[in-house]
């Protein structure tokens, strides 16, 4: 079996300060792997059994190699010439076409993100292959993959046939710093850097015309003297009928 | 401008109503079962498409064979929610017709004859208006609509031949912590120093006649509730009338367990704490303070 684990190296989101005009000022921002990526590789090592299986880490833009290689992954791909794009089906065409030229791919493991929810999909539907999205684990079991997810009350097993992209996404925050002897071994594995030439694609994005402020009532914030406060909000409460 | 919508579960409203705003024909394309085609067929779209799956067929399994009727079909703008089903439909449809396919949409609309549509960044502290050029698809994550009053929609059935996917297995995460169906929650986070404090939100929820819940680090990493008591992503989804978070910092996963609550209220001693940009009422005071403070407060009303 072989596995490629896609990950993202790009500026926290939730660092993102927001000014009065709506615009983004990302300079405290740090970069990150995606909040989905340290589930989707601990998901996709689970899958790799020794023998002939191997894994794969594929980035794009100035994603992290070692990151992945400290990890357990065994050799990376990166496309340096992709920025991030606000487009998935433009981001999820670059890392199919990545795909193909790894070759002999038998299932691709994706972080299903909240930021980027159309990537994983995007990606299964470029290399026209079966996808399960919202996943918890994966496994394979006679050549097939049975993938667990929850659905509303109850936690389902799903078998699916290979290839297939699988987006798992992360219930905790599952990332543990590697150690030093897996950090040294990183650097001995080897490490793939392509362009979007070399893949013979090009990646367009969406034209933006701006951002602005959402026009949403501010939270009504009592400050001050515990007890006053206490009083306003809760005749606050009782005028919304909630207490 | 004509939008077909992926449908396979509830919580469609929202994804169904946006591209109204387009002036075109909406059709929804329901993968699931009878039930949820005659629901959507009853909001008023202009057609529903329905596929049913047989017993132990997940909905991805047409993914595939939709693209190639949409592909044939080419509407300008195809909508997905949230729902990890729907998104796959929308994914192998997009990639059919290689158009842009943008998350996080909370509006479509026409200007000047051109296309837009305007997405959430940022968790929703801004808002970006883009320009797809041609078709689009997108995800939508705005606020989900009101019922509809337009006629019912005929259901026509679509067959189609499924990939081979199976659903093996099905078991239930039992979560009996009455937390679903409560009127009131207060929960409360790492803003509580010690396990013998949890004694001091427990007396507010007494008082307000609330469950008890939590955050997550409260369960998963420091055991002081059960894990079938915290709230967000991984945890409970609930719809109080009034969800009250006691320091609590408002993570976006832990959010996304209270999108349905009708109030959410919020006691945090740093002004800047990112709940207060989701709440509708707040206190910012030391939580040592301001609890005592509410239940004397409240206790009062009963008197
Ligand atoms: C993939 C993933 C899934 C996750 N899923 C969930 C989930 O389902 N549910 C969930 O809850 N979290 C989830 N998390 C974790 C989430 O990101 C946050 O880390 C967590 O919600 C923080 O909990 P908290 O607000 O209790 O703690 P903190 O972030 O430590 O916040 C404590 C707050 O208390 C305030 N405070 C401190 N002292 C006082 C005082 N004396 N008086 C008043 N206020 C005070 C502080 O200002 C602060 O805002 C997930 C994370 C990941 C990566
Ligand atoms: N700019 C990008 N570069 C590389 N991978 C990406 C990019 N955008 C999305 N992805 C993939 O989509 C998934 C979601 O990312 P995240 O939002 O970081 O959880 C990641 O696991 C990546 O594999």
């Amino acid at each position: 079996m072989r596995a490629v684990v896609v990950y993202k190296w790009s500026r926290n989101a939730a660092d993102a300060l927001v000014r009065a005009d709506g615009s983004i000022d990302w300079r405290n921002a740090k970069m990150s792997p995606g909040e989905d990526d340290p589930a989707a590789l601990a998901a996709a090592l689970r899958l790799i059994r020794g023998g002939d299986d191997e894994l794969v880490g594929l980035t794009i833009g100035d994603g992290d190699a070692s990151w992945a290689l400290a990890r357990g992954v065994a050799s990376t791909w990166s496309v340096e010439d992709l920025p991030a794009l606000a487009d998935n089906g433009s981001t999820a065409a670059v890392l199919a076409a990545a795909v193909r030229r790894i070759g002999g791919v038998d299932v691709v493991v994706i972080g299903d993100s909240r930021q980027e929810p159309g990537v994983a999909a995007a990606v299964a539907g470029r290399l026209a292959w079966s996808v399960v999205l919202g996943a918890q684990t994966v496994e394979a079991v006679d050549g097939r993959l049975h993938v667990t997810r929850r659905v509303a009350d109850v936690r389902q097993t799903v078998v699916v046939p290979t290839p297939a992209v699988i987006g798992i996404a992360a219930e905790s925050d599952l990332d543990r710093a590697p150690g030093m002897k897996e950090l040294l071994a990183a650097r001995k594995r080897p490490v793939n850097r392509i362009g979007l030439a070399d893949l013979g694609v090009t990646a367009g994005d969406v034209q933006t015309l701006g951002c602005r402020r959402p026009e949403t009532a501010p939270a009504r914030v009592f400050a001050g003297d515990p007890a006053q406060s206490a009083a306003q909000f809760v005749s606050a409460l009782r005028a919304e009928g909630v207490l | 401008m004509d939008s077909w919508v992926f449908i396979t579960a509830d919580g469609w409203s929202g994804a169904l109503e946006a591209p109204r705003a387009l002036g075109g024909r909406v059709v929804a394309v329901v993968v699931g079962p009878r039930e949820l085609a005659e629901g959507v067929a009853a909001a008023g779209p202009d057609e529903v498409r329905w596929v049913e799956p047989k017993p132990g067929v997940p909905p991805e399994a047409f993914s595939l064979p939709l693209a190639d009727v949409v592909a044939a079909a080419a509407p300008a703008v195809l909508v997905a929610g949230a729902d990890p089903a729907a998104r796959a439909l929308l994914g192998a449809a997009a990639a059919a017709l290689e158009v842009p396919l943008l998350p996080g949409a909370v509006g479509l609309a026409v200007e000047d004859g051109h296309l837009r549509v305007r997405r959430a960044l940022a968790g929703g502290q801004t808002i970006e208006t883009c320009a797809p050029g041609g078709g689009v698809a997108v995800i939508y994550a705005g606020e989900d609509a009101p019922a509809a009053t337009r006629p019912e929609a005929t259901i026509e059935v679509l067959g189609l031949t499924c990939s081979p996917l199976a659903i093996g297995a099905s078991e239930p995460v039992g979560q009996a912590s009455g937390l679903s169906d409560a009127e009131r929650v207060v929960s409360f986070g790492r803003g509580v120093r010690a396990r013998e404090d949890v004694a001091i939100v427990q007396a507010l929820a007494d008082a307000c006649g609330a469950e008890l819940a939590c955050s997550m680090p409260i369960a998963d990493d420091l055991g002081w509730l059960d894990k079938s008591r915290y709230v967000g992503r991984s945890g409970n989804h609930i719809a109080p009338a009034l969800y009250l978070a006691v320091g609590i910092a408002g993570a976006p996963q832990h959010l996304e367990g209270v999108r349905g609550a009708r109030i959410v209220a919020a006691i945090n001693n740093d002004p800047d704490a990112r709940i207060f940009q989701s709440a509708d009422y707040g206190i910012v005071g030391d939580l040592y303070e301001v609890v005592p403070a509410l239940v004397a407060e409240i206790d009062k009303l009963d008197k």
